[in-house]
């Protein structure tokens, strides 16, 4: 049977049966891809439950105390190294011998200044018949795996137990052997006493299946891309589902939690690891969907953009419509020892974003305390190169303040290091307060001038500030608004003043300028006001007398590496036998206080 | 006399018409495929003063924008006798990715944004630029489909390039217009003869790609930029798709950092794929040196399977 259609140059008969046919392979077509995209939305709300543990104090227990004393006894002896216990004669006899050869112990020592790493042999075991070399017997040569916290090094020699010679060492860099037992009862020990994992859980689990019928646990391996460290992932299946808990055993802390479906994993699928479980929650949960926050007399909203780090809008106090909305759309770093060398960095998410310098953690809201007295309240994030604090690699700081009686700041600060010591940071910080009837006025010899006109200008030596340390005003037609105080060190924050080009210009409705993701706004290097926001003036500057304003605050910040005075900088330091990091972050950023504000600060003596 | 040919059939005798028309291929010229290179230096490098078995073009010199002609020291530690020259139309198009070169000496590379899209908008990106073999001077050769370029979608266009000596053609992968919840890259297959778009795989973000015989059919290989794995995909004798992509491999949890990107695909003399890793996650961030490894992969053609040889 055939139903005819019109035909053309051939004819054309299509049989209903075959449309039957056609109507079934597209239903499970638009079912096939219904039930994919099902899956990837119960996978991303699992992404939304995963926990980064970054501001969680490390677990304590005997079982760390025992491993920090033997690290500690291990430190502080000659051959910084910690052997693998437990094992057979010969294990022993190979582990002594490789121990002995001064190429295995090469880098038991950091270059330079002799501290000790922490060293610890993982494995020693009878070499595999692939692993020795031609023309040696196998059956005596074993091979010693020794692992160096601090430098991320697996160092293996091939002992001939026969002659009592080492017969080969080779360095595998970046590297990191099977763990040991005890570390991996160490890293369900960490898994099982975290409060992440009780919590995901419902329940804090037991150490092993057998003390949790219910709970099935298995060691997966998995990576520390962004710490470079030696983690592990005890993993514990509940049902359809498994908990990877990731542990850093470099630091012996959690580094946090994920749920995933279980299934077979085929040769695509993703494995959990750091970077996975830092960038899918941060794309899920903050650059992807925007945040609210009331807290405090303030409400507000913030999400992680692109290219203009973290953006904050919608800005309430106490019912109040304070800032409509504020970012840093760009870092400019410029060094002056080379001339047009330098960088501008956009920073945002962490993957298919603009962004040169990523967002790595999750924003943060913290306690602004001072003299003891809690006054307000912080959001920070941060956002890091993968190599931090190595050179040519930055940090960047984004906090925005507010305080219980009605004053902000926004925020930024460098916490170094950059390609030389010789840099000028430049955040260009973009505000676009509440509004369509502001008027800027700048502090002069005869009190408040106003600002009539699309303009900048340079807080250098010259400037004039009220004696409450304001240099600008920006206020309504009712007289409401804030004094913009720009930074001169008072902040108490080790900030050590702005030198900053204001910019003001029109904000319009109908043009872009700023209010979605700016691109980099300019090059990295020049080294006065061409800055940017100048291209939003042009030749003709608008008038901005009670218009809706946006303000350009871009503040100029040299960078120090001088011992003992050091400001936007980073340095790595051994300590335990593993690297850490010191960072002097050089905050900048205007304090907006309120028209009207009580208790005026007292301008502090810049440091 | 009434012909007919039922129209659901129309593209299948379609297609066979046209492969029937391709010429066949021999086992022993496709084996041969993506080893044997026809490649050969540019006249115009012949006639400087550099050696032309140690000199190549480079994208990744420090401090210079576009493209590089770079004469190797004999002992690669030596970076003090490292010769560079640039054309002043090397570098007028912004910083620049793979290059690939044909048998001519022609020159085919194309724009990647280095920490931001300053000097090159993503309007501008998704083009292929040929430096003449004759005349050494760099000019746009092709503008590839014009890919979304509003906000969301990734900052990069052109990623992979390959030229195939046996086909004559080159293939650039894009992943212009991607986002991260849409894969709209593609795989181009261009005559660099009339700058025509042959044919493409569509779907596709992928980052290197290759075309080689050694698993005993044309195929192209290419690594995704969203995953560890390389795919491929079969080609007719003269360079076009036939057929659906299929895996191949997989460098996922290899090497220090167990989630690299597949960013070079290259056959060795004996026949073993050596892969090129590095990270890529969609962003600008950049790394102070240039971080890759590599690893090599053989084909068993007993078990039709690539066997890991190193690490």
């Amino acid at each position: 049977m055939y139903s005819t259609y019109p035909a053309g140059s051939f004819p054309f008969r299509f049989p209903i049966c075959h449309l039957a046919l056609l109507s079934l392979l597209l239903f499970w077509s638009c079912n096939g891809k219904r039930q994919e995209d099902a899956s990837r939305e119960t996978q991303k709300e699992l992404v939304k439950t995963s926990v980064l543990a970054d501001d969680t104090p490390p677990i304590s227990g005997p079982l760390i105390e025992k491993r920090r004393a033997k690290i500690d006894s291990a430190l502080l002896s000659r051959l910084p190294l910690i052997l693998l216990e437990g094992v057979g004669i010969p294990e022993t006899e190979a582990q002594k011998l490789a121990v002995e050869n001064t190429l295995f112990t090469k880098n038991l020592l950091e270059e330079g200044t002799g501290k000790p790493y922490l060293n610890e042999i993982f494995n020693v075991y009878k070499a595999r018949p692939q692993e020795v070399p031609q023309g040696v017997a196998y059956g005596n040569v074993y091979r010693v795996e020794m692992y160096n916290f601090g430098l991320n090094l697996t160092t293996v020699a091939l002992v001939d137990l026969t002659t009592r010679k080492v017969m080969a060492v080779n360095e595998l860099v970046q590297t990191q052997p099977d763990i040991p037992l005890h570390l991996k009862d160490m890293a369900l020990y960490i898994a099982v006493n975290s409060p992440e994992v009780s919590r995901a859980l419902g329940y804090q689990p037991g150490e092993s299946e057998a003390l949790m019928a219910n709970t099935k646990t298995a060691l997966n391996n998995t990576r520390c891309e962004q710490s470079l460290h030696l983690c592990v992932a005890p993993t514990f299946v509940q049902q359809e589902k498994a908990l990877w808990a990731i542990v850093d055993l470099t630091e012996l802390r959690l580094v946090g939690v994920r749920w995933t479906h279980v299934g077979d994993p085929g040769p695509e699928d993703k494995r959990i690891s750091e970077r996975n479980l830092r960038y899918d929650k941060i794309m899920e949960c903050f650059c992807n969907q925007v945040t609210s926050l009331k807290k405090e007399g303030w409400e507000l909203n913030y999400v992680l953009t692109s290219s203009d780090g973290m953006r904050i809008s919608e800005v309430n106090y106490r019912g109040e419509p304070v800032i409509s909305n504020a970012k840093i759309v760009d870092w400019h770093v410029s060094y002056s020892n080379t001339d047009g060398f330098g960088y501008s960095d956009a920073v945002g998410c962490p993957e298919f974003s603009q962004a040169a310098v990523l967002a790595v953690t999750e924003p943060r809201i913290v306690d602004i305390i001072e003299n003891g007295t809690k006054k307000g309240f912080a959001l920070e994030q941060t956002f890091n190169s993968k190599q931090w604090p190595m050179p040519c690699q930055y940090n960047y700081l984004q906090r925005f303040e507010f305080y219980h009686d009605g004053r902000f700041r926004i925020a930024g600060a460098s916490l170094g290091r950059g390609c030389g010591n010789n840099g000028t940071y430049r955040p260009v910080t973009r505000i676009a307060l509440y509004g369509s009837q502001n008027t800027v006025y700048e502090w002069g010899a005869s009190g408040w001038d106003t600002w009539k006109k699309e303009q900048w200008k340079l807080q250098d030596s010259r400037t004039k500030y009220t004696p409450e340390g304001y240099q600008y005003r920006i206020a309504g037609t009712d007289g409401k608004g804030y004094y913009l105080e720009p930074g001169q060190g008072q902040f108490s924050d080790g900030g050590r003043g702005d030198n900053a080009y204001l910019f003001a210009t029109k904000l319009h409705p109908d043009i872009d300028e700023g209010e979605s993701d700016l691109v980099s706004i300019g090059p990295c290097c020049n080294n006065d006001y061409r800055q940017g926001p100048e291209k939003f003036i042009g030749p003709d500057p608008e008038d901005i007398e009670k218009q809706a304003i946006v303000l350009w605050y871009v503040a100029q910040i040299k960078n120090d590496d001088t011992k003992g005075s050091e400001y936007c900088w980073a340095e790595s330091y051994l300590e335990d036998g593993i690297y850490k990091t010191r960072s002097f972050p050089c905050m900048s950023g205007p304090m907006f206080v309120p028209i009207g504000y009580q208790q005026p600060i007292a301008l502090k003596s810049p440091k | 006399m009434n012909f007919r040919i039922e129209k659901k059939l129309l593209p299948l005798v379609l297609i066979s018409l046209l492969f029937a028309c391709e010429e066949k291929m021999t086992q022993g010229e496709i084996v041969q495929i993506g080893i044997a290179s026809c490649r050969t230096v540019a006249p115009f490098i012949r006639k400087m003063d550099f050696d032309p078995k140690r000199t190549g073009f480079s994208s990744s010199e420090p401090n210079i924008k576009g493209i590089v002609l770079v004469q190797f020291p004999d002992d690669p530690g030596d970076t003090l006798n490292k010769k560079t020259w640039q054309d002043p139309t090397w570098g007028q198009y912004g910083w620049m990715g793979g290059i690939a070169t044909d048998n001519k000496g022609n020159a085919y590379t194309a724009p990647v944004p280095k920490v931001n899209i300053f000097d090159t908008p993503l309007s501008r990106m998704n083009r292929i630029y040929k430096i003449d073999s004759d005349t050494g001077k760099m000019d746009l050769a092709c503008t590839l489909p014009a890919a979304d370029t509003s906000q969301g979608v990734v900052p990069y266009a052109v990623l992979g390039i390959y030229y195939d000596c046996h086909g004559s053609k080159l293939y650039a992968s894009t992943v212009a217009g991607s986002t991260r919840d849409e894969e709209k890259g593609a795989i181009y297959a261009i005559d660099p003869q009339t700058w025509k778009i042959v044919d493409k795989l569509e779907g596709v973000d992928a980052m290197a790609v290759f075309v080689g015989g050694i698993t005993g059919e044309k195929r192209l290989f290419y690594g995704s930029a969203r995953g560890s794995a390389v795919h491929s995909v079969e080609l007719t004798k003269s360079g076009r798709f036939r057929g659906k992509a299929r895996f191949e491999f997989t460098i996922d949890q290899l090497g220090p950092r167990g989630d690299d990107k597949v960013r070079r695909l290259r056959l060795d003399p004996n026949g073993n794929m050596v892969v090129t890793g590095a990270e890529f996650n969609y962003s600008l961030a950049i790394q102070s040196h240039r971080i890759e490894d590599a690893y090599v992969f053989g084909y068993d053609r007993t078990q039709n399977q690539w066997v890991r040889l190193k690490p």
